[in-house]
């Protein structure tokens, strides 16, 4: 077991690439229990690809990926085992079709936690009410507005019981009115205590909620400053840069 | 006879076989544009009559529909030669199916193009010439191509109704010789270097329409 | 002589009572036919020797019309001594040639879920296995249905083929008749237009499933 002050995710000397594209350069990050970290940076920074591998969706080729205790890539039961303490949301929501929301949530629950129906569907339902939607509970994906979908991705997240939670520009699909009622459910999860590596551009939500903010440019972490120092006028030409292209709209 | 020489035999027929596709692209093609555009701008009642000479020749056993114009229509006091109706028959067949990609093109064009030429002060007929069908053209390529592999496929049916293309003459030889795996071989063989062409000529097309930044636009 | 309507309609009986017979080679057929192109989409999925392998087959398959594939058999299984019922053989002849485009199905099908839902499944523990039979198969499935219905209303077009290797299914029927009473052109149009209506019948059918399938559309 890992004490406590042990961080959830240790990243040093990271490399990636994608062919001839070196996506990721040099990443050094660490995240701790509790810690809640906001990833920004332009589209193509590599931003995406570094949270996902810290869950093991991609591979990497250099450095040391550490999650949960166990360098991730060296034995694939280990890897296996900790990229389980993992939830991820992705942009595109990636709820399963054909399955209730009910039935989304629980085929984890049954098939990896090896629990009962019954025992699954009371897990699911206890998540579902968190993120406030217990009543789609037998709809099925497609009836769901976007903002539902996501809200009932966060849920089948949350059902594994994960120790960090992944999220991959959870709003960017979106459309404006929906984003609110996503990013309360995010919020209120930061307040619980999770443990989150968020990639969003949401800089009201970084501000609200983040420890830290981490700027990504050219697959490289050009800028990583507590949240209060990110916003204010000190930070990296860079990302001041960046910050101003995007608060502007 | 060595492998050869009844692959030269069968090689015999391969004039009949591509005179066949020939014809029969003659009624295909007029066809597929003629009824899939007649599909695509009628309503109501003219859109029934029009949808039901469609399903007659798409739906129909072609295989059936060769021999009940062979053998019926002569009933009707109409004489048509095996040439004509295997033409007919097969072409309008594979141009039932091919006006089906005409009409889906031009429903699949967003009607932002229409009320554009609209816009401009164009004639109905000069937006469906100038502008739906060069667009839903290029998109249904590819289904044209696959329809002339099925027509020259279909083609094999003729020898059923006495036209000497490849099937027949390959019958022809395994009457005089048995050597049933080199002729039957042989034949496929005929008829995949015929078609295996165009349908890598087809794929290429389709990767170049698919392409972005090709010269017909993100169809 | 012209067309006789009492003859017609007194065909019907003979030539409808072998309507199961065609119905079950379609079923059969359109089985046989989704299983050796489910092993040969997987083969090529697979990739390396046996990937390539099939995709030439399936491309061999589908450059070569139906009917030689028929003779194929027909003809070439008794020269290895291996003797099998006409019925038989025309089964694995419609099997082994729609084999190539269900294979196509399949490959469709199976791209067409989006990269995201293996991605999730992965993100979610699932294993393989899990993936494949709880997230893929289903997915899958569901894209599948109306292309597969289309394919057995083809394979039911294709089965008059069999007449010709002596299978007396509804055209063999109507042969039987035109040879006993030198009459061709009613039992013809008569078997013609109940292969016709049977074929709408089942593609109206596929129209309605695909309809509820899209309705319940769930992306």
């Amino acid at each position: 077991m890992l004490a406590q002050s042990d961080p959830i995710v240790g990243i040093q000397g990271l490399n990636k690439w994608f062919g001839a594209l070196h996506v990721l350069n040099d990443i050094d990050l660490t995240v701790a229990s509790g810690a809640r970290v906001v990833v920004c940076g332009p589209s193509g920074s590599g931003k995406s690809t570094l949270i996902r591998c810290i869950n093991g969706l991609e591979s990497y080729q250099e450095g040391v990926l550490r999650l949960a205790g166990t360098t991730l890539g060296h034995k694939a039961r280990e890897t296996a085992a900790a990229c389980r303490q993992t939830g991820m949301v992705f942009q595109s929501f990636n709820l399963f079709p054909h399955l209730t929301v009910l039935g989304n949530c629980t085929l984890a629950l049954r098939r990896v936690a090896g629990k009962t129906r019954s025992e699954a569907e009371d897990i699911a339902m206890a998540h579902l009410e968190k993120v406030r939607i217990p009543e789609k509970a037998r709809s099925y994906p497609g009836q769901l507005s976007g903002g539902q979908q996501q809200r009932v991705a966060i849920a089948r997240a949350l059902c594994l019981n994960p120790r960090i939670m992944l999220f991959d520009e959870p709003t960017s699909a979106l459309d404006p009115e929906m984003i609110k009622e996503v990013l309360d459910v995010m919020v209120a999860l930061a307040r619980d205590g999770m443990t989150m590596v968020c990639v969003t551009h949401e800089m009201g939500f970084a501000r609200e909620v983040a420890d830290e903010v981490v700027f990504m440019d050219g697959g490289s972490i050009l800028d990583r400053a507590p949240a209060r120092d990110f916003f204010s006028a000190s930070g990296h030409p860079r990302s001041r840069l960046f910050l101003e292209t995007i608060l502007r709209h | 006879m060595s492998l050869f020489d009844i692959w030269l035999g069968i090689l015999k027929g391969v004039g009949t076989t591509a005179a066949v596709t020939a014809y029969g692209l003659l009624f295909a093609v007029p066809f597929a544009l003629g009824f899939g555009v007649a599909q695509y701008l009628t309503v109501g009642v003219a859109r029934l009559l029009v949808t039901a000479v469609i399903e007659f020749w798409r739906s129909s056993a072609v295989i059936i529909l060769l021999f009940v114009f062979y053998y019926a229509l002569p009933v009707f006091g109409i004489s048509l030669s095996a040439w004509t109706v295997s033409a007919m028959v097969l072409g309008l067949n594979a141009g039932g199916y091919a006006s089906q990609a005409v009409r889906a093109g031009l429903q699949a064009l967003p009607s932002g193009q229409k009320e554009a030429g609209a816009a401009l002060g164009l004639s109905r007929p000069a937006i469906l010439f100038l502008i739906e069908l060069p667009q839903a053209l290029v998109a249904m390529s590819p289904t044209f191509v696959n329809t002339v592999i099925q027509l020259v496929k279909a083609t094999a049916l003729v020898s059923l109704v006495t036209l000497s293309d490849m099937t027949f003459r390959a019958k022809e030889i395994a009457q005089v010789e048995y050597n049933p795996v080199a002729i039957y071989t042989a034949l496929l063989l005929a008829f995949f270097v015929v078609c295996y062409p165009i349908a890598l000529a087809g794929r290429w097309l389709e990767a170049r329409i698919a392409a972005p930044g090709s010269r017909a636009g993100g169809i | 002589m012209g067309f006789d309507p009492a003859f017609a309609l007194s065909c019907v009986p003979t030539i409808l009572s072998a309507i199961g017979t065609t119905l079950l080679v379609a079923a059969v057929s359109c089985f046989g036919a989704a299983t050796i192109g489910f092993l040969f989409e997987m083969a090529r999925r697979i990739g390396g020797i046996a990937g390539m392998a099939s995709g030439f087959a399936i491309d061999f398959i589908r450059s070569t019309p139906v009917l030689i594939w028929l003779y194929f058999l027909y003809f070439v299984l008794p020269f290895y001594g291996i003797r099998l019922g006409s019925m038989t053989v025309g089964i694995m002849g419609l099997s082994l040639y729609y084999s190539g485009y269900l294979a196509e199905v399949f490959k469709a099908g199976i791209d067409a879920i989006p990269k995201g839902q293996p991605e999730a499944a992965r993100a979610l523990s699932l294993s393989r296995r899990d993936t494949v039979i709880y997230v893929i198969a289903p997915q899958m499935m569901r894209n599948i249905a109306a292309p597969l219905g289309n394919y057995f209303v083809s394979i039911l077009k294709a089965t008059p083929y069999l007449a010709v290797l002596a299978v007396p299914d509804m055209l063999g029927r109507a042969f039987d008749i035109a040879s006993e009473t030198y009459r061709y052109a009613e039992p013809l149009v008569v078997a013609g237009l109940i292969f016709l209506a049977l074929a709408l019948l089942i593609s109206y059918g596929v129209k309605r499933l695909e309809r509820r399938l899209l309705a319940g559309g769930t992306r």
